[in-house]
């Protein structure tokens, strides 16, 4: 990709949004709405500044949390992906508690996971695992099994092992629909941390949500809204470019 | 293309391992199980000498390419027996070089990769291996396409890098299934050319499939002649023409007998409807 092109797919969507608050501005300012039900934007982006510290404390440790949560929940869910994908048996005992639980309304574990394990980080972490799990799987299941059959062919007329099998062949076939998988997950991630922070926490985004609802603070309020979409659209640029990076071949 | 010898180009001169002989008794090939089981092979016999260039020549969907998985170990046999060197093959044989009737190149590697993918496997030098990739880059007509994935090659030049990946770690066997199908006629002379100098030079045992008559006839010291499916050999052609052949066969009166006796026999098959 050219330079141009690069900073034109940054440029134009960030003009759009200056674009978007400029017109929040007016309106908000234009029909006098009460800063407690809409605060303009010049409201919440001062607010940002003065709570910087707030903000970068608790947004880095919500950050943490998804980090650590999404790990905990891919990582198992690439390796049981590959297992359910090139395992018949494996098939047939996984998947249908894959499919069982992934049925199941898991935010709504929250308070049990509270009642379980306490005021701690396990809840947050468990609860995002659980949530980065699935799609991570399915979409890892898809990857893997997207691989020509008779790919093995070649492999074992090469002799491969079964670590060059699976790195050489399987691996970067599954490789975009993992890349996929995890570029829509960690956004959700976001917001299952914050969620189980307002149950729970004394850190975090979600439990600086409590405070600011608690004065009142709307400003506050939209500031980590904007904290916020800005972790998720952080992570998921990091996972394009770890892409970008990784699979060569899909920009050539 | 120019005509560089193919002494430097196909063979590292070194390992001059005589070639594998292929036996095969009474082998056959059913597909699936139960009421989709399908016979798709056999049975047949096969007895390719060590060195010996043998071509397979069949009606579309006769068995060819299954015949070529089952000699390679990478299909089992359904019934029969099968030795390579005298030994019953258990397991996918190695030390050979395959030419997927489809490329099966790796979308995510450069051509050069997918050709160097051989020597990661293999583990093998890989200054070597370079050397010899390089060199059959060039004599293949693929100067330049090194960098480039295979979708952004013709279809006629993925082809082509296949054969490379077949030879480049310098094979006892080799196991070609329509090599040349995807390419055009100049430089399809020209490569049946370049393998049958390279096999001159070396004497692997070559089981080489293919559909035209021509290359049939062109390269092989026998033809098996296949029926339609399930396939088996119906006839058994030994081409005695002097080697090297040259480009345009039609110089050797003989060639037309060859060639008018397969085509009677496709006739008599049925296999072409006029
Ligand atoms: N994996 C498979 N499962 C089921 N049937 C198969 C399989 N592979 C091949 N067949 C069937 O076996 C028969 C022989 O196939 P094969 O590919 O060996 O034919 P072929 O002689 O190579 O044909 P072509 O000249 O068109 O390449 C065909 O009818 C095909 O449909
Ligand atoms: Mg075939």
């Amino acid at each position: 990709m050219t330079q141009i092109s690069m900073l034109r797919r940054v440029a134009e969507p960030a003009l759009w949004f200056v674009g978007l608050l400029v017109v929040w501005e007016i309106l908000v300012r234009g029909f006098a709405v009460p800063t407690f039900i809409l605060p303009a934007p010049s409201q919440f982006l001062t607010q940002m500044v003065v709570d910087y510290q707030r903000l970068a404390q608790h947004g880095w440790a919500t950050t943490q949390m998804i980090l650590i949560g999404f790990v905990a929940g891919a990582v198992p869910g690439l390796i049981l992906a590959y297992l359910i994908a090139r395992f018949r048996l494996a098939e047939q005992i996984l998947y249908p508690v894959v499919v069982f639980i992934q049925g199941l309304p898991k935010i709504t574990l929250a308070p049990l996971l509270l009642v379980w394990f306490g005021f701690s980080d396990f809840p947050k972490i468990l609860l995002t695992a659980l949530i980065t799990f699935f799609p991570v799987l399915v979409d890892a299941v898809t990857g893997f099994r997207s691989i020509d059959k008779r790919q093995y062919y070649l492999s074992r007329s090469m002799g491969a092992s079964w670590w060059q099998t699976f790195s050489k062949f399987e691996l970067p076939t599954a490789a975009p629909y993992i890349f996929s998988g995890f570029r829509i997950t960690v956004v959700v991630a976001v917001t299952v941390v914050i969620v189980v922070e307002w149950l729970n926490s004394q850190t975090g985004l979600g439990y600086l949500v409590l405070r600011a609802m608690d004065s009142s603070n709307t400003p506050l309020l939209f500031a980590i809204l904007f904290v916020g979409s800005m972790i998720g659209v952080a992570l998921s640029a990091c996972v394009t470019l770890a892409e970008r990076l990784l699979l060569p071949w899909k920009q050539a | 293309m120019n005509q560089v010898s193919m002494t430097s180009a196909l063979s590292t001169g070194q390992t001059s391992v005589a070639g594998a002989s292929i036996t095969a008794q009474a082998i056959t090939k059913t597909y699936g199980e139960g009421p989709a089981a399908f016979h798709a092979l056999g049975p047949i016999d096969l007895d390719i000498k060590p060195g010996e260039f043998v071509s397979l020549i069949g009606p579309s969907g006769c068995g060819k390419s299954t015949t070529l998985l089952l000699a390679s170990g990478l299909e089992p046999l359904s019934s029969g027996t099968l030795e390579v060197d005298g030994k019953p093959l258990t397991r996918p044989l190695s030390e050979v070089g395959i030419v997927f009737q489809d490329h099966l190149l790796l979308d995510f590697r450069t051509a050069l990769d997918n050709v160097m993918l051989q020597q990661e496997i293999r583990g093998l030098d890989k200054a070597v291996i370079r050397e010899r990739a390089d060199m059959l880059f060039d004599r293949l007509g693929l100067k330049g396409a090194q960098k480039k994935y295979p979708r952004q090659l013709s279809g006629g030049m993925r082809q082509r890098v296949s054969i490379a990946r077949a030879l480049v770690h310098d094979p006892s066997m080799l196991l070609m299934d329509e090599p040349f199908g995807a390419l055009d006629a100049i430089t399809r002379t020209q490569i049946r050319h370049d393998l049958e100098m390279l096999w001159l030079e070396t004497r692997k045992t070559v089981l080489f499939i293919t559909h035209s008559i021509e290359e049939a006839v062109g390269l092989s010291d026998r033809v098996l002649v296949m029926s339609t499916s399930p396939g088996r050999i119906i006839e058994e052609i030994k081409i005695d023409l002097p080697r090297p052949r040259p480009a345009h066969l039609g110089e050797y009166p003989e060639f037309s007998a060859y060639a008018e006796k397969i085509y009677s026999i496709f006739a008599k098959l049925g296999v072409y409807k006029f």
